[in-house]
């Protein structure tokens, strides 16, 4: 990928809510034409489009062409893993532009989990769990995919469960306390909390939180409580990617793509606990490295971090794997430095998963467009370089 | 049975089992006789859980199931206070532990015969099977 090669032209989102009286197809629609309108174009241009893969989008390329009168894509794709993917389906949109597959591709997430089961409840979603009769009552067969059937059976079927075993590993392996690790969690939960009280699109907009609260909100699965838990919501983010040239000519403050990556090893992917060797790694080091050396930028240079939060324990993480922090020290750092205003690094800056709304990654993309526009609600001085990243999955850098 | 460690067999008298494949069964056939057994490559010997169809070390694929000993350390645990699924309303808290075995692979399991608080990474553990349907058992894992 050719640094600056590539663009986000535009980007779009609904009103994000608990429960919208809409579908989510009816969101992702929406989304687009708020991308296509920021981004100064007719929806019929759009000849490319990015996506999840099902189960999480529900949304397909033929449902948004069938009913925005797209007369033809050229390129579609979509990437596995869910959140993981955030930085993956801009990578190939930006591949797709650069190799000449399509012009204007369109990136989109929509999701409807006051209608579809929310990602924190297991019964009534789930990988097509079965049921039989048996000595009267019904039991509930795990279907063998994706190891869930070594899991499930013992009660671990959530993210947030899943990252209360890595949160776990992380205090034992750096010698931490209890209240430290707390710490370390609550002081990213609250600093995305205060950046979600300035920002009016924000769930938890008139929702302050301090320490208090924090620490007495209840414990879901240790050491992670409520508020270390991302919100569970409706809502559609959306934006254009085209070429640097095209880019240019539709607007003053293109922001370019300086490099996107995908990672993939074994165990790596969500729900995969069975990785061999150290637990904790989780985005590559080679990958980081990847992802710098095809920016062309240091960690220095980047003035602001979206990182993936399902839990507050991934931005914690990844202040590391993406080589922001030295291994082990995050704890320190996010407690002593935070991630707020004036912080060395401000992280989610939007408020996150946590405290904006669950797009999945997508609104982190979004967010980091406006800072690099300079329109953040929480805007960081002069920002140039922002980088969004997946805990494990993938990332992109973006500039000004 | 631990505090509130009642086994995935809560709410509605619903139990939570491992759907069978032909790669996954022979683990779960011997559970339900007490035994804890893991995939073994008899091309060069590596264990692998869970199983998949080739030896990623050696990509053979003439496979024997290895008889472990049941001894293992909690490698990390989380104690869950919040039941996810209608089925473990009466379960929680209930602790969700990865088990690393002294053969080497780790396993996705309960920890029972002990208070969920006084589990601790690292802690020395050894099999114990918690039968949950006529058909099916399941490893768990108590104090050593
Ligand atoms: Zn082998």
């Amino acid at each position: 990928m050719t640094p600056r090669a590539v663009a986000i032209a535009g980007i779009g989102q609904t009103a994000y809510a608990r429960a919208l009286p809409r579908t989510a197809w009816e969101l992702a629609i929406e989304a687009v034409l708020s991308a296509c309108a920021d981004a100064g174009l007719d929806v019929a241009e759009v000849d490319g489009m990015c996506r999840f893969t099902e189960p999480f989008e529900t949304v397909s390329e033929a449902m948004l062409v069938r009913a925005l009168g797209i007369g033809e894509l050229s390129f579609f794709a979509q990437a596995p893993h869910g959140g993981e993917a955030l930085g993956a389906v801009l990578a190939q949109a930006a591949a797709a532009i650069e190799a000449g597959l399509a012009r204007i591709v369109v990136v989109y997430r929509a999701l409807s989990q006051s209608q579809g089961g929310r990602f924190g409840r297991a019964d009534g979603r789930g990988p097509g769990v079965a049921t039989r009769a048996s000595g009267g009552a019904a039991d509930i067969i795990v279907p063998e995919t994706g190891n869930l059937s070594f899991a499930w059976p013992y009660g671990l079927m959530s993210p947030g469960q899943l990252f209360a075993l890595w949160a776990t590993r992380y205090e034992a392996a750096h010698g931490l306390t209890r209240d430290q690790l707390t710490t370390a969690l609550g002081s990213i939960a609250i600093a995305q909390r205060a950046y979600a009280n300035r920002n009016p699109n924000a769930m938890m907009r008139d929702r302050p939180m301090d320490w208090e609260a924090y620490q007495n909100a209840r414990m879901i699965s240790e050491p992670l409580r409520l508020f270390d838990l991302c919100l569970e919501n409706d809502g559609a983010c959306a934006y254009v990617v085209t070429s640097a040239e095209t880019a240019r000519a539709l607007r003053d403050d293109p922001v370019y793509v300086l490099s996107a990556t995908q990672t993939l090893s074994p165990y790596r992917e969500p729900m995969g606990i069975y990785v061999q060797g150290d637990l904790l790694e989780l985005f590559p080091p080679a990958a980081a490295e990847r992802l710098f050396s095809g920016a062309g930028v240091t960690r220095k240079d980047v003035d602001v971090a979206e990182f993936y939060d399902a839990t507050s324990y991934m931005p914690l993480r990844s202040l590391e794997s993406y080589g922001f922090v030295p291994d082990g020290k995050a704890w320190r750092y996010v407690a002593e430095q935070g991630t707020g205003p004036g912080s060395p690094l401000p992280v989610n800056t939007h408020g996150g998963h946590l405290s904006e709304a669950y797009l999945h990654g997508m609104n982190g993309v979004l967010e980091a467009v406006r800072q690099l526009r300079g329109t953040s609600f929480n805007q960081v001085p002069g920002a140039e370089v922002a980088l969004v990243g997946a805990p494990a999955g993938s990332a992109t850098i973006l500039a000004r | 049975m631990s505090g509130g460690g009642a086994g995935m067999s809560g709410g509605e008298g619903m139990a939570i089992v491992p759907g069978m494949t032909e790669l996954t069964r022979p683990y779960w056939d011997a559970a339900a006789e007490g035994r804890l057994v893991i995939r073994e490559c008899r091309g060069c010997g590596r264990l692998q859980h869970p199983p998949v169809p080739a030896c990623p070390a050696c990509h053979g694929a003439d496979f024997g199931w290895r008889e472990a000993s049941g001894e293992g350390a909690v490698y990390s645990y989380t104690i869950i206070r919040h039941a996810t699924h209608a089925a473990l309303a009466d379960a929680i808290p209930y602790v969700v532990a990865l088990v690393e075995l002294a053969e080497g692979p780790r396993l996705v399991t309960g920890i029972t015969g002990c208070p969920p608080e006084s589990v601790t990474v690292g802690m020395p553990v050894r099999a114990a099977f918690r039968r949950v349907t006529d058909e099916v058992t399941l490893p768990y894992f108590e104090p050593a």
